[in-house]
């Protein structure tokens, strides 16, 4: 494990240049550049907004945004890198057979660009709040954020290596999870508060999703400036904690024979 | 100490050969076990029982078919595949020069290219910098070294990849025929980087049908058959040994085939045999 993660680092600068290369890709392919890449989010959220305020949320547009907003931006990371994850080993199936770089590197350089294109949309939020509500603790409250952020980007490296060697056994994972995803994304209170399901008795149905105590450590103190309470950073770690740990376990156990199978 | 140690190491894996079985299917036989027919696995033993060592100084060559296992067994050495069963650890800094052009980024420049596979190879900024304008003197690719690598012709990127590949300084070098580099006169200028190469390293394997080079270069030479060692030793002699095996082969394939017109029969036994 310890050998892993010196192997990690000594490549470092291997990982940093082909993170580099993506995001200038990313970016540099579009007319509009970053302003592109934040269209989907925005798209969304403005017609969440228009649609939905009043159903979902408490009246008030903005803060309505902002919620969904924020919900999208670490939905979208969490999702994309599981995804994205799957096609990470065929990607850079030219750097595995030509050097010992542990396989966990590659799902490192698809969760880094992601949580780079995820923090701008973050990004945008904490300007939002800050411009509408004339608010300019926000940007203290950052300091509350970060813990929260760390222990979702591992949560996404871990899901991302399972994801991507899954897909080298099973091809069609890609596809089962981009449906499972799908399904979660409801059952998750992104667009609507937990109270509607609170007040139906079925508050349970968020207790049990990791992905709700991921998003709402950073939601919660990005939004309402208090600090998450411990017990949504017992059940964020959990959840982060066991990805990692099966993670650790999936590359422990299959990383001699993946490259066979690629 | 650059040194190769490797005991009773054997590469074994198992593939299905039709296709890939899909999670739903995985699922599903697990709910109705036997119910569908299984698609079976086939071991393939890339690797068999392979005992050798190597110390500071020498120069291993490795012959055999197509097939024998002679580029797994150069994976190995470079800690891509590990071994099923046995060991096999090599000491000192590794350079491995296969499989060069694949791994381009395409939609990046020449030069970012040579900075991406530098780092690869393990480099640090410092010490690219110091490089990257030779490995880019060495390419003579001159102002196309600014366009995508997607833009360029064949040869183009091997001469790249070997101006990058073999920019080290390596105690151990893995070499699996890279020597038909790019157009006659890069061609010569790429024979000299590698014979300053070989004998700048501590310590070579060098896999090669070029029996010549092999001859020339090596100290030591294993030959492979279906994954064994079916013989090590001096150069001339296993080199020797080799041809006469080969000429034999023909020489029976020839009867066979004789044989064969005649009574017009058995067509995989001359597949076996080659």
């Amino acid at each position: 494990m310890l050998q892993h993660v010196a192997a990690l680092w000594k490549f470092r600068h291997f990982l940093l240049a082909l993170v580099k290369l993506d995001l200038r890709q990313r970016y540099r392919r579009s007319i509009l550049g970053i302003g592109w890449s934040l269209l989907n989010p925005i798209a969304m959220t403005i017609v969440f907004t228009v649609v939905f305020s009043n159903l979902l949320g408490n009246g008030d547009p903005i803060s309505y945004a902002a919620t969904v907003l924020t919900g999208m931006a670490i939905w979208g990371f969490l999702r994309d890198s599981t995804l994205n994850g799957c096609r990470c080993f065929a990607t850079n199936e030219a750097y595995i057979r030509q050097s010992p770089i542990p396989y966990t590197l590659y799902t490192l350089r698809t969760v880094l660009g992601q949580a780079i294109h995820s923090s701008i949309a973050l990004a945008v939020v904490v300007v939002m709040v800050a411009l509408t509500k004339g608010d300019g603790s926000v940007i203290l409250r950052l300091f509350a954020v970060f813990p929260g952020l760390i222990i979702l980007f591992f949560a996404a490296w871990g899901a991302a290596t399972i994801s991507a060697f899954a897909n080298v056994f099973f091809h069609d994972t890609l596809h089962l999870l981009e449906v499972a995803a799908q399904i979660l994304f409801f059952l998750t209170p992104i667009m609507y508060s937990r109270r509607l399901l609170d007040e139906k008795q079925l508050g349970w149905v968020i207790d049990v999703n990791p992905v709700y105590w991921l998003l709402e450590l950073t939601r919660t103190p990005l939004l309402t400036g208090q600090l998450p309470t411990l017990q949504m950073y017992l059940a964020g770690m959990g959840a982060a904690v066991a990805l990692v740990g099966l993670a650790a376990g999936t590359v422990a156990w299959l990383q001699r024979r993946v490259i066979f199978h690629l | 100490m650059p040194r190769i140690e490797v005991n009773s190491a054997s590469v074994t894996f198992t593939l299905q050969p039709t296709r890939q079985l899909t999670l739903k299917e995985y699922l599903l036989q697990g709910l109705f076990r036997g119910s569908l027919n299984p698609n079976p696995c086939v071991a393939i033993h890339a690797l068999s029982d392979i005992t050798f060592s190597a110390r500071d100084g020498d120069r291993i060559g490795v012959i055999g078919h197509n097939g024998a296992g002679k580029s797994t067994l150069l994976k190995l050495l470079a800690g891509i595949y590990t071994p099923s069963r046995g060991s096999c650890s090599v000491e000192g800094r590794i350079c491995s020069l296969f499989d060069i052009t694949l791994g381009f980024e395409p939609d990046a420049t020449g030069w970012e290219n040579i900075e991406y596979r530098a780092y690869m190879q393990g480099e640090t900024p410092a010490g690219l910098r110091a490089k990257r304008e030779s490995i880019g003197a060495f390419s003579e690719l001159g102002e196309f070294l600014n366009f995508p690598v997607r833009n360029y012709s064949a040869g183009m990127r091997m001469r790249l990849a070997f101006a990058i590949a073999t920019a080290t300084d390596p105690e151990v070098l893995l070499i699996d025929e890279v020597l038909a580099v790019g157009d006659m006169a890069f061609q010569a200028k790429a024979r000299a980087r590698m014979r300053e190469l070989m004998s700048a390293s501590r310590l070579m394997v060098l896999v090669s049908h070029d029996l010549n080079t092999i001859a020339e270069t090596c100290t030591h030479v294993l030959w492979m058959k279906r994954g064994r060692v079916v013989r090590a030793g001096p150069p001339a002699e296993i080199i020797q040994a080799y041809c006469d095996h080969v000429a034999q082969q023909a020489e029976l394939r020839a009867a066979r085939s004789a044989a064969g017109s005649a009574d017009a029969g058995e067509p995989g036994d001359a597949a076996k045999a080659a």
